[in-house]
């Protein structure tokens, strides 16, 4: 949504604002920078020259999470609100230089890193995967950018072929043909690109007969289930699809994994998009499991700070991350592992579990790795 | 004040994979990205700059095919008034390019020109400092800092060693402009979408009055891949793998 000087008021919701500041309570960057949504809808409301309100160094730092405006008792849209001022400065040109760089990527190569187009499969080559163009297939598992290029996360991607099939889902991928959801782009601002790649995707989708997305990222699920116009197809983020194949009795556990685990829920997987139960089911039925439930979980689970364009910003923010804070309530409650099921929550906990010191103490995992040990 | 940046489309090959064209002559190009040369972007927001100041209008000209247009509409969304492109596949003699570009540079008048230092894909450095003296223009290249009073400008230029030069320089005159000058602003799909309709003006050889002279200055005879040197190792293995054998070199090379 465009930010229109006469409409933006009503568009946003900034009139049902009571100031009761549960906004402000609730974000998980209050304490690590100068952002503070309450004054924000309260100074947007009231000001005129909209332009000096963006100058705001603090709009980057939201991770829109959505923890304000799911509390909201008004129904104030604050992180759409945000969005749309970063899409106002996107328009002007004024975007840090790390997120003009993701931007440019994207449209350049079709991923944030700007890494090349032709090697967004390279790592699937072993695994005998079909690929849309040379197959074809009803399923498309939507492996996504940091699946596809980060050498971590591409361990995630290689995990869900794996336990496909093993299960006998048949699916291909898009290959070099897959490009960024564009759902962190529209948060970094970039509304007309995202349009486009919504565009261009679903055009391609429709063109190969997909009948069905599987996504391993909950940010391209939320991208595909709730902000593509035109999609129209079913969307399952993997731990939906898991759970399905271990219910209908096509995926069987053959070993114990013999620890503890606690599970941390991602912001555009839970609290955003309602995925609470999944993720918990799968792990109740890996044999040998002790899961272990962190006081901040489900709705109230604390944001890792990797969405809304925070895994390519430099700066912005002050103090102990979210993430390490967050590893230590892990370690605290006696979990050797922290499960999750969103690669920037992987990444941002991989980075912390080393940069706390706690490395040999608890190990981070991505549900699906938890899955394709006990299965094989 | 007018300014006339020249610029150029070049293929990125920072990420990709290179492969050579089976007549040695070229490498493969239809599997990479096309962008506007890296200098080139810093020289038009540098005359985006100096119009917010000083007034007037910025050009942007190339010589390219078709799909050179691309990068000149990016340069209208960064701010450019009106492009040209003189239509005519881009030539590996830096004298030709510069030659091409004189002659539709030579019917408008100008008060500076600005190109980049050089193009990310040749590299030669040549076309602005050509164009300079085709032109009969002083020129002052690997520019880092410019500032325009009375008819002159102020320049710094950067030399080996981390030394720099500060000249002055009679305006009109060629300007080569080293990244780092400015802070590229973001170039929004928004913007480049509504830099479609601006004026881009496409010419002929013939068009400018312009026909090239034989034998080129310079042309590729063989594209090669540097060899391997002896001292080069390259790690092979998982990343972890990587870490660990790097990390046991460089505690061997530690104090030796």
């Amino acid at each position: 949504m465009k930010i229109d000087p006469k409409t933006f008021t009503k568009d946003y919701l900034l009139h049902l604002c009571i100031q009761c500041g549960t906004c402000t309570g609730g974000c998980p960057v209050k304490y690590r920078s100068p952002l503070n949504m309450r004054r924000l809808v309260r100074e947007t409301y009231f000001t005129d020259p909209f332009p000096s309100l963006s100058k705001r160094a603090e709009i980057w730092a939201c991770t829109t999470c959505s923890t304000c405006s799911l509390r909201c008792p008004s129904g104030v849209k604050n992180v759409e609100l945000l969005m749309a001022i970063r899409n106002y400065l996107a328009n002007k040109g004024e975007v840090p230089s790390t997120i003009r760089d993701a931007l440019e990527n994207t449209l350049m190569q079709g991923n944030p890193w700007g890494r090349f187009r032709d090697r967004r499969a390279d790592w699937a080559k072993a695994l005998g995967v079909k690929i849309f163009g040379e197959a074809t297939s009803e399923t498309l598992f939507y492996v996504g950018c940091a699946p596809s290029y980060d050498p971590r996360v591409q361990r995630v991607a290689t995990a869900l072929v794996k336990i496909f099939q093993n299960a006998g889902v048949d699916f291909a991928i898009l290959g070099k043909k897959e490009s960024c959801c564009g759902n962190e782009i529209r948060r970094m601002g970039e509304q007309a690109l995202f349009k486009k790649l919504a565009k261009d995707n679903t055009i391609l989708f429709k063109k190969l007969g997909i009948k069905k997305i599987i996504t391993t990222s909950p940010h391209c699920y939320n991208a595909f289930q709730n902000e593509y116009p035109d999609l129209n197809l079913p969307v399952q983020h993997y731990t939906q699809v898991l759970v399905h194949l271990i219910e209908t009795g096509h995926l069987h556990f053959s070993k114990e994994l013999g620890t503890s685990v606690t599970y941390h829920d991602p912001c555009f997987l839970g609290k955003q998009n309602k995925v609470f139960e999944e993720p918990r089911k799968i792990l109740a039925s890996i044999p040998q499991c002790e899961f272990m439930e962190m006081e901040r979980s489900r709705e109230r689970s604390l944001c890792c700070e990797g969405g809304g364009g925070r895994m390519w910003a430099e700066g912005g923010t002050e103090g102990k991350r979210n993430a390490e804070i967050r590893i230590r309530e892990a370690v605290s409650l006696g979990a050797k592992t922290l499960a999750t099921a969103c690669p920037f929550c992987l990444l941002t906990f991989e980075d912390s579990v080393k940069t706390s010191g706690l490395a040999d103490q608890i190990a981070v995992k991505d549900i699906a790795e938890l899955v394709d040990e006990t299965t094989k | 004040m007018n300014i006339i940046v020249c610029v150029k489309r070049i293929p990125k090959t920072a990420e990709a994979d290179i492969f050579i064209e089976k007549d040695n002559k070229d490498i493969k190009k239809d599997n990479l990205v096309f962008a506007l040369n890296d200098w080139d972007g810093y020289a038009v927001r540098e005359a985006v700059l100096l119009k917010e100041k000083f007034e007037g209008e910025v050009i942007v000209l190339t010589v390219g095919p078709d799909e050179s247009k691309e990068v000149l509409t990016r340069c209208l969304a960064m701010g450019a008034d009106r492009a040209i492109r003189i239509e005519e596949p881009i030539p590996n003699d830096g004298r030709l390019i510069a030659e091409t570009l004189a002659k539709v540079i030579q019917t408008g008048p100008f008060d500076l020109i600005l190109t980049g230092v050089q193009a990310e894909d040749d590299g030669w450095g040549q076309v602005g400092v050509a164009l300079a003296q085709i032109l009969g223009i002083p020129h002052a290249s690997i520019v880092t800092h410019i500032h325009i009073e009375g008819g002159k400008a102020k320049v710094r230029r950067e030399l080996e060693g981390g030394l720099e030069e500060l000249l002055e320089i009679k305006l009109p005159a060629v300007l080569t402009i080293q990244t780092g000058i400015n802070e590229p602003k973001y170039v929004s799909l928004a913007a480049i979408l509504e830099a479609e309709d601006k004026e881009t003006k496409e010419m002929t050889l013939e068009e400018i009055g312009f026909s090239p002279r034989e034998p080129l200055d310079a042309t590729i005879d063989q594209v090669s891949f540097p060899p391997t040197g002896k001292r080069a190792e390259i790690l092979k293995g998982t990343p972890d793998e990587v870490v660990g054998q790097l990390t046991e070199i460089i505690k061997r090379k530690k104090g030796s």
